[in-house]
């Protein structure tokens, strides 16, 4: 079977392995039996193999292993090449991740707007496409600008990396083109395909545009994945495996849906934060309107995807310790550890941000002061958690801080600065946040069902006990009984909050079907809360250079994780101060990159106006 | 029963609410290998 599909590799058109690639985007699981159809993927070592053809030479190919080099096989031109690779990877992920979610949010709000018949749905969908054309350019610079950098600076790990993917790169490269023709079409064809059939011709394009963006994402996501947990290769990093199972490692899935989610909440902070910007600059009621309702449908985006994302990394570490405990310990236990403070600093900010989005959102709408009392409830529990989650664990002291201290944690706040009390933390603010998007939500409606009180009873059921659950297995299985109960217990609390989550959704999808609406002015928003969509992306920025550096950095003195070593000058761990500051300068850079593309996409509506006529002085 | 009656209304909602946690707990820790007592606790 191996060889036949080695075989059939050999003749594999580039047509074909680009149509299979699409078809990953479908057959994500990795139950997929690695000797179907999906072998004929396989590039292996074909590609990179010396240029004799046949099945015995490819064979031999397959088993050269890893290379080795020395120190002085790096290039050295004259900064730390990390840095250089750092700085434009980063901007490369920032803006990639950008352009990728921006169509697919955008895609659902066009499908509302054609079942709605709502118009304002189309315009908002079309805006938020222009501001991702410029970024897009950006992407495919900086996306050069990482290949030139690494082929330069790390040639023979990018050998080894051509020889691993082989002609997949090729695919890769092939998606890209039609990335950019579906997305150019899509855009400047919204005004042709507007209406009736030719709508869903627009959206189908939408679609496609998606699919090979959601390709694009996996396949990178397998070479970043490859890097850290190998699959497919020996110990010595010779290929032995098909391309698929050189992609299908143990750590594919768990980073291909963080990064799905993750890139939404991301994109939906981004556009929110052009909305703002767009509300504050407006001259008219008409725009204000128009760019609050635009902030809130991005703020809604963000969080919503951001609410199941702690869930996505919480499956991502489990299966980094699964695969091997001493990256997982060097990730969280390790000199890693501190920056999941920094992180706890980071999501806060996005939860109470976004909190505080809505809060300030309920004064649109009269109905509202049915639930305001809520509020300053949700906001303590929400500032507690946030100070239990930033409680570290392990101080670094002296030893007269030690003797003061009463030995190396503090006697009452230590046991806050291990995980069970940090998992409560996180699981309490996200049934919260749900909680201030609920009554966002309710705000301008009156439910007209006879068992309003019953569904309302049942929904406070569900709050009460699920928060319970949540406390009742951090605290009991978190400190009182062993670890194997202290971690099955948290997959109690993470299916509690996310009870709490579908039953509110399902809940008041039935019972406000047909409700009264009560009248909402949209534009009727302090200017404070637009600073807090501003907060959010900036939050969401320097979180992803942060976990982005943490994900990267797990790997230590090793290119591709044990099979690979890391012998360039930079091949060590740096401080947490010198990381900080080069995610420090990425998302500032970054961020001016952002208000560049803003003034960009305003730019565009900017009209001259035409000169007045000259008139002759009468001689 | 009285289902307009809001005690039974809202003791009821409680009750079931708490059954389909109880159940829940159960569910989730036996199907990683870990079963539990009537009382919750992790059974020897």
């Amino acid at each position: 079977m191996k060889n036949l599909s080695l075989n059939l590799s050999l003749n594999l058109s580039l047509g074909r392995q680009l149509l299979l690639a699409l078809g990953l985007l479908i057959l994500l699981p990795g139950n997929v039996d690695p000797d179907n159809g999906f072998t004929l993927l396989n590039s292996a070592s074909a590609a990179e193999a010396d240029s004799v053809i046949g099945v015995a030479s490819m064979a031999e190919a397959e088993l050269v292993p890893a290379p080795k080099p020395g120190r002085g096989d790096y290039p050295s031109v004259g900064v730390s090449s990390r840095s250089v690779v750092w700085v434009v990877a980063q901007m490369h992920m920032f803006f990639a991740a950008f352009v990728l979610a921006v169509p697919l949010f955008v895609l659902v709000i066009e499908w509302i707007g054609v079942k709605t018949g709502d118009d304002r749905y189309d315009d908002m969908a079309h805006e938020f496409m222009k501001i991702s054309m410029t970024a897009y350019s950006i992407t495919a610079l900086f996306g050069g600008a990482l290949a030139f950098a690494l082929f330069l600076l790390y040639p023979q790990f990018m050998e080894y990396m051509m020889r691993v993917f082989g002609s997949q790169t090729l695919v890769y490269a092939g998606l890209f083109f039609a990335e950019s023709v579906c997305l150019y079409v899509y855009y400047y064809s919204w005004g042709a395909l507007r209406y009736g059939n030719r709508k869903w011709l627009h959206l189908t394009i939408g679609l496609m545009l998606n699919a090979v963006g959601l390709t694009l994402l996996v396949i990178a996501n397998a070479w970043s994945t490859f890097m850290m947990a190998p699959s497919g290769v020996n110990e010595a990093g010779a290929v032995t495996g098909s391309i698929w199972e050189i992609m299908k490692g143990p750590l594919w899935n768990p980073i291909n849906l963080h990064r799905f989610l993750a890139n939404i909440a991301f994109g939906g902070a981004i556009v929110g934060a052009y909305a703002a910007y767009k509300f504050l600059s407006a001259r008219t009621q008409e725009m204000r309107a128009h760019y609050d309702w635009m902030g809130y449908t991005a703020n809604f985006i963000a969080i919503l995807a951001f609410l199941p994302l702690p869930f996505a990394g919480y499956w991502l570490m489990a299966e980094i310790y699964a695969y091997s405990q001493q990256m997982g310990i060097t990730a969280m236990g390790g000199i890693l550890a501190w920056l999941f403070i920094v992180q706890a600093v980071l999501i806060g900010t996005i939860l109470l941000a976004g909190n505080y989005y809505l809060w300030s959102g309920m004064s649109r709408t009269e109905g509202s002061i049915r639930y305001t009392w809520m509020v300053k409830y949700i906001a303590i529990v929400l500032v507690a958690g946030f100070l239990v989650w930033v409680t570290p664990h392990t101080l670094i002291l002296s030893a007269s801080e030690m003797a003061e201290l009463g030995g190396s944690h503090h006697h009452l706040l230590g046991p806050l600065g291990i995980m069970p009390a940090k998992n409560i933390a996180v699981n309490l603010m996200l049934i919260f946040t749900f909680m201030s998007f609920q009554i966002y939500r309710r705000a301008d409606k009156v439910a007209t069902v006879s068992w309003e009180k019953a569904g309302n009873a049942l929904m406070v059921s569900i709050y009460l006990v699920a928060i319970a659950n949540v406390i009742f297995a951090g605290v009991y299985y978190g400190y009182f009984t062993n670890t194997v109960y202290k971690v099955g217990s948290s997959v109690m609390q993470v299916v509690s909050t996310l009870m709490v989550i579908v039953s509110g959704i399902v809940i008041d999808g039935f019972m406000y079907k047909g409700a009264k609406i009560l009248p909402s002015v949209w534009g009727r928003v302090s200017n404070r809360a637009q600073y807090a969509l501003f907060a959010l992306p900036v939050a969401f920025t320097w979180l992803m250079a942060l976990m982005g550096y943490v994900r990267s950095s797990v790997r230590t003195h090793w290119h591709v994780y044990t099979v690979m070593k890391d012998n360039s000058p930079d091949n060590y761990i740096p401080t947490i101060g010198h990381a900080g500051n080069m995610m420090t300068i990425v998302t500032v850079l970054f961020l001016l990159c952002v208000l560049f593309i803003f003034w960009i996409a305003s730019l565009a509506n900017t009209k001259q106006p035409p000169p007045a006529p000259v008139t002759s002085k009468p001689s | 029963m009285n289902l307009s009656n809001p005690v039974v209304v809202w003791v009821g909602a409680l009750l079931l609410t708490l059954l389909f946690f109880y159940g829940m707990d159960h569910f989730i820790m036996l199907i990683q290998g870990l079963p539990l007592n009537f009382d919750l606790t992790p059974a020897q």
